[in-house]
């Protein structure tokens, strides 16, 4: 269009390199630092995978959770969020370089998951009736078709959204509402079985129906409470400080509160009918995850992740104002990884003899792992946004979305 | 009424750089308010109304007479027996329940997300959902056997000391449904306040004025009234949000906090309300469609407000056949022997005609709507609702009684058979929600006429000032962005 430059800067441009760079440079830091202190201590190994584990689940619920909104918006066809849609297209499309980082847990299943140990198999009757799912091949089989589809996904709803830049086309967004419709059928049944695979097999004995929903839940909840968290960082640095408004922000506010509920939702309906209906082979997850300081992170969790973001959230005031609402979108995030630690590190002991289970297990490889699989995640994100407007600007309902108000 | 001939006009197109008209033949205010309005001021009804109404009078009377004659000779006259002690009862209470439930998401929650097209259809559906309830409410009233004793289902004081027992799902089951009725009921009544009034103010004869005059509890329309009602709209929606969860959660916790295989699962509460919004929204769709032949609506409940149902209903089938197949998934994963018998039992035993009528009805029937012409066609979508309320009738057939009819006790298993006093009561409960619903037509406003006149082009939301900001390309325009000052300022 024949206008002069825009005032809003839209693009990283030239800060691209220098942030990917850096962003990468986190990365491996945190990715040698991990090795490094895993080889170094006894039983390193297997704690460095625990946390790979973890923290890789933590990213890509960020990333599923991404794709997930976008294919929402998209057969909404929603208006008010398309300027914070590219930034979701980025964070989903960040899967394609969780593949790569899948695959050193393909190397160290055997610390992970049980029901790959031969020794535990052929002593437990369980874990042989469930070995027709549970088996490694078959869980390589499911985790290429859940990456596949995952990959698929987000990246061409990632290009043909950059494809509506330039070309301006109607007919794209005809194209991504097309696709979002199996699309999301095929996210709800591959996040379901992955989160089973990745999670809920650490403990082979345990099972529940609800479990994906749950994963699901806060992998929502993670993304949009990442939304303004990016936002800020963005704003801060000069970008998009005008065309994402206060009014998108009370959206995401909004959609963070409404979450927040969701997962307590989820949580409680889990844990009531397994307390209530108290079945040993179903109370024994809870059990441990309620003994000795177990049970602090659990009450940790229900003030953390449902009451006090609840009431903070349920203000008008927090949801318009971005220096408050990131902050939140932070606590949310921290409240999240702490949930992932709750539903993963318990079974860190599982099979040990002799374990103080009581105790949470923490470790320096906590962290580091998190900064190295975060600061690719970081990269991704950069990657995925190097050449393009941050906002999709060929998108017929921008105008819409910049002039949307909460009425 | 020829029914078939009318051409519908179609407003399903997709065009992503306009949004669609919602409201055909670009009416102004008052020919909105008169085509509404007629509905109820017209001298007599359409003659298909009084035929309606007979059929669905006799049928309450019939609902009447069951319960008088279960009352007369104790629950033994249905097909209930031990261990099938919830028999159709409470599988109809269930259904009834779940029937109930879009109304309140149409009013609450897709009013907070947003979606315009809802104003065409809240009213009616609110108005389904509260003669849905009370239907609902009459199967543990009369379940119970002594229902001289049904107040004993709340929590009173009394000099015996009896109490309900706070543990049960049953009682809390009570608080909820009860909550529930009473917040829809606000809701309803709530945003039908306007239109009462433009009754009031149209009224030709002086019932007419002082019926309305008094229902419209002195509205003026005045923007202080508006400003306050809209606020209290807003609250309500709110707090009317998490219900529309809780009650059917809570109608499935009666099932699932128990240890009986088939019922004690993680994901009922879920797959509940998916499934009651499912079956709500095949209701309205059912109820829809002739009522806007009848009263000649089609312009204000178009093609596509009725599309957009039948993507929810194709989304919520969705959601319950998920649910079905996690289920099964998780019955053989768990190892649990028991949990994998219910399962097999269902698919495959005395009942796998009523667990097939299910799966073919709630799930393989709705993937119809994938296709635009399905979804557009009239009959074909009425035929599709149709199945989907059978089908989610036998869903809460199957969870009840397969799981029920062969507990932990061989011996005692058995084959549950409906009484003819049984159909004959479900029967009557649909005379009573149908008698109750086109008496609602007659006389109540059955489009929201204040809240789809906000949505029309003349009220001026969509164009205008509002989406002022001129051209994007090149300069993004800011003039009342809060943040924009702000975000300069703090970050």
């Amino acid at each position: 269009m024949p206008h002069e430059t825009p005032k809003e800067l839209l693009r990283l441009n030239e800060a691209a390199p220098r942030l990917f760079r850096n962003a990468c440079l986190l990365g491996i830091a945190g990715l040698v630092v991990s090795l490094l202190i895993a080889v170094s201590v006894d039983g390193g190994v297997k704690r460095a995978y625990h946390s790979y584990l973890m923290n890789f689940c933590y990213f890509l619920s960020l990333s599923l959770g991404g794709l997930v909104f976008v294919m929402i918006q998209h057969l909404s066809r929603a208006g008010w969020s398309v300027v914070v849609r590219r930034i979701s297209e980025a964070v989903a499309a960040n899967v394609l370089f969780l593949v790569v980082l899948f695959v050193p847990i393909l190397f160290g299943m055997h610390h992970l998951f049980p029901w790959t140990r031969e020794e535990l198999v052929a002593s437990d009757p369980l874990l042989q009736w469930k070995q027709p799912y549970l088996n490694v091949p078959f869980f390589i089989i499911r985790c290429l078709i859940y990456f596949g589809v995952w990959c698929g996904l987000s990246y061409f709803l990632l290009r043909w959204s950059q494809e509506q830049d330039d070309s301006r086309s109607p007919a794209l967004t005809l194209r991504m509402e097309r696709w979002s419709a199996p699309g999301i059928l095929l996210f709800a049944i591959t996040v379901t079985f992955a989160s089973f695979d990745l999670l809920m097999s650490r403990d082979p004995h345990w099972f529940s129906t609800i479990y994906g929903v749950y994963y699901f839940g806060g992998s929502f909840l993670g993304f949009v409470s990442l939304l303004p968290v990016i936002f800020f960082a963005l704003r801060l640095n000069g970008y998009i400080r005008r065309s994402v408004t206060a009014e998108h922000f009370h959206d995401l506010g909004k959609l963070m509160l409404g979450f927040t509920v969701f997962w307590a939702y989820i949580a409680f309906s889990q844990f009531l009918l397994i307390w209530y209906a108290d079945l040993p082979e179903e109370t024994g997850w809870y059990a441990r995850r309620l003994e000795g300081q177990w049970g602090w992170l659990s009450f940790l969790l229900l003030a953390g992740h449902f009451i006090i973001p609840f009431i903070g959230l349920l203000f008008r005031y927090p949801k318009r104002r971005l220096r408050y609402l990131a902050p939140w979108g932070l606590f949310i995030l921290v409240m999240h990884w702490l949930d992932l630690y709750w539903l993963s590190m318990p079974e860190f002991y599982w099979g040990v003899e002799g374990a103080d289970t009581g105790v949470i297990p923490f470790h320096l490889l906590d962290l580091t792992t998190l900064l190295g699989i975060g600061g690719f995640f970081l990269a991704g994100t950069i990657q995925w946004l190097r050449d393009c407007s941050l906002i999709p600007e060929g998108d017929p309902r921008l105008k819409e979305s910049l002039s949307f108000e909460n009425a | 009424m020829s029914m078939v001939l009318i051409p519908e006009k179609d407003n399903t197109g997709n065009d992503p750089t306009q949004r669609p008209e919602l409201i055909l033949g670009q009416p102004d205010f008052a020919q909105l308010t008169e085509s509404v309005c007629r509905v109820s001021e017209a001298p007599s009804p359409p003659r298909v109304w009084y035929v309606a109404l007979s059929i669905s009078l006799a049928f309450t009377i019939i609902l009447h007479v069951m319960i008088a004659y279960l009352l007369w000779e104790g629950t033994g006259v249905w097909g209930i027996q031990i261990p099938v002690a919830w028999g159709w009862a409470i599988a109809n209470f269930v259904f009834w329940v779940g029937i109930g439930h879009a109304g309140t998401l149409i009013s609450a929650i897709l009013f907070l997300f947003r979606q315009k097209w809802r104003t065409s259809i809240n009213r009616f559906a609110e108005a389904m959902t509260i003669f849905a309830v009370i239907c609902a409410a009459i199967y543990p009233g009369i379940h119970i056997g002594r229902v001289w004793f049904a107040y004993w289902l709340f929590p009173i004081p009394n000099y015996l000391n009896l109490w309900p027992q706070f543990r049960s799902p049953l009682l809390w089951d009570v608080f909820a449904v009860s909550t529930y009725m009473i917040v829809s009921l606000l809701f309803w009544y709530v945003g039908m306040v306007p239109d009462l009034a433009t009754f009031r103010d149209r009224a030709q004869t002086r019932v007419r004025q002082v019926v309305y005059g008094i229902l419209a509890l002195g509205w003026r329309g005045s923007s202080r009234q508006w400003h306050r009602y809209e606020c209290a709209y807003l609250l309500l929606a709110g707090l009317a949000t998490p219900l529309v969860l809780s009650v059917h959660s809570i109608v499935s916790f009666d099932f699932a906090v128990s240890l009986i295989p088939g019922w004690h699962t993680t994901i009922f509460p879920p797959y509940f309300v998916a499934g009651a919004i499912f079956s709500g929204f095949a209701m309205v769709v059912t109820l829809a469609i002739p009522a806007r032949y009848l009263f000649d609506l089609k312009h204000i409940i178009t093609l596509r407000h009725l599309e957009n149902m039948n993507k929810i209903i194709l989304v919520t089938g969705m959601m319950v056949g998920y649910a079905y197949g996690i289920e099964f998934f998780i019955a053989w994963y768990s190892g649990n022997p028991t949990e994998a018998f219910v399962f097999f039992n269902r698919a495959l035993g005395p009942y796998a005609w009523a667990y097939w009528t299910m799966i073919s009805c709630n799930v393989l029937i709705p993937q119809f709507f994938w296709f635009k012409k399905c979804r557009t066609s009239i009959w074909f979508m009425f035929i599709v609702c149709i199945f989907v309320n059978i089908g989610m009738w036998f869903e809460r057939f199957v969870i009840v009684v397969t799981s029920l009819s062969r507990d932990f006790l061989p011996s005692s298993w058995g084959y549950f058979r409906p009484t003819l006093i049984d159909v004959m009561t479900f029967a009557g409960t649909f005379g009573l929600f149908f008698t109750l619903f086109l008496l609602f037509c007659r006389f109540l406003p059955i489009v929201a006429m204040a809240e789809v006149k906000s949505i029309l082009p003349k009220a001026g939301l969509d164009s205008g000032p509002h989406h002022g900001h001129g051209q994007y390309w090149g300069e993004i325009p800011y003039q009342h962005d809060e943040a924009a000052k702000e975000g300069g300022a703090g970050v």
